[in-house]
């Protein structure tokens, strides 16, 4: 009980420091997200979409595996944004 | 923009907010978002077919930017997770078996709404008061079985499973547990996985925490990594039966990723007790909607 007071706090009010590197975040992450978008996921959308329509199991493993690559790579992302602007170490 | 795979033109950005929205609820609270997610979709007008698999695929995606994110905070339990995965799968297919058969018998909406709705307002009720409880007493993040004597019942029955083999979750502070209380709970949430096509974190979180006395935030982050395996069959599933749209949920996931990020580095600055009472109000949200939905 006491190492799990430890790890977590009651809480942190100074939110405002939090506020400004989220929103400064978000400014940089947006504009790179419409380029992936545009650039990115628009040409995939054509071979997803003969997948869907010709070939059910390769295009369900290819949706697993899209998802979890985005996910990886925004991760990625976001993860160096939080280092950038002080939110994580 | 035209998404041929569901034929539906939908605007990106609306589909990229709606990802945002539930990327922070999952990211805080540890769930999927589902019960939220679906009918933001079928606001933006995501075909009703589309709506479970495509949510679902959306879902495996943001829970792994926000897992990665709990597990750099020290907040994930592999050990709890995978334990728990032996009855979540299993638990899946008896629920989708559940529902096929009532299909047959027919009435299903109302049969399935109606105990979702209960299901919903007990975890609400139950999550509320006892983390109101918590906040009074000044108790933090790991819930104190003896001071909150309802709970005290379960918790303790939970660990006096001493059906071997027994587990140790040092992650999580668990000295030792029955290894069929995890399977237990894995099995129970991935059979209203299921049977009520969502993630399950809405009912995973408070048995964590209350049945097997994980701290909040590992609960959460621990949830968050069930998800990415209950989510990835789901979506996996759906795909086989034509009901995922994966550019939608490629679209919904490029917001849900940040709002996820949001989410995890928000529950640093408040309190297991705080983080719950939040939590409750979502299932009875949740129970709103499903009844407006029956049309009660």
């Amino acid at each position: 009980m006491d190492e799990a007071n430890k790890r977590f706090p009651a809480g942190d009010p100074s939110l405002q420091p939090l506020i400004r590197s989220l929103l400064a975040e978000l400014l940089i992450y947006t504009p790179l997200v419409i380029l992936y978008f545009l650039f990115i996921l628009r040409i995939a959308e054509r071979y997803l979409a003969d997948l869907y329509y010709q070939a059910p199991l390769p295009y369900a493993a290819g949706s697993l595996l899209a998802i979890v690559g985005q996910g990886v790579l925004l991760d990625w992302l976001t993860s160096w944004l939080l280092r950038r602007f002080g939110l994580r170490k | 923009m035209f998404f041929p795979i569901s034929g539906v033109f939908i605007h990106p950005l609306i589909l990229a907010g709606i990802g945002f929205i539930v990327g922070i609820l999952g990211g805080f609270f540890g769930v999927g978002g589902g019960f939220i997610a679906g009918p933001l979709m079928i606001w933006a007008g995501v075909p009703i077919n589309f709506v479970v698999g495509t949510d679902l695929a959306h879902m495996t995606g943001k829970s792994i930017v926000a897992a990665r994110r709990h597990r750099a905070l020290g907040n994930v339990d592999l050990r709890l997770a995978l334990f728990m995965v032996i009855g979540t799968i299993p638990g899946i297919e008896l629920g989708a078996q559940l529902l096929e058969h009532l299909k047959v018998l027919g009435n299903i909406e109302h049969v399935v709404g109606y105990s979702y709705v209960a299901i919903l307002t007990a975890i609400g009720l139950f999550t509320g008061r006892e983390s109101l409880r918590a906040l009074r007493t000044k108790r933090t993040d790991q819930l104190e079985a003896k001071g909150v004597s309802d709970v005290k019942e379960l918790s303790v029955t939970a660990r006096l499973l001493r059906l071997p083999p027994l587990v140790r979750l040092p992650v999580s502070g668990v000295r030792e547990v029955s290894i069929w209380a995890v399977i237990l709970v894995g099995m129970l949430t991935g059979f209203l996985a299921g049977f009520l096509g969502v993630g399950g974190g809405f009912l995973r979180l408070p048995l964590l925490v209350y049945v097997l006395g994980i701290p909040t935030h590992v609960a959460v982050g621990t949830d968050l990594f069930e998800i990415i395996i209950s989510a990835g069959y789901g979506t996996v599933s759906h795909a086989l039966k034509g009901n995922v749209d994966i550019m939608i949920a490629l679209t919904m996931h490029t917001g849900a990723a940040i709002g996820a990020q949001i989410g995890a580095v928000g529950t640093r600055y408040f309190s297991g007790p705080t983080i719950r009472l939040m939590f409750s109000i979502l299932p009875l949200i949740a129970a709103i909607m499903v009844l407006l939905r029956i049309g009660v």
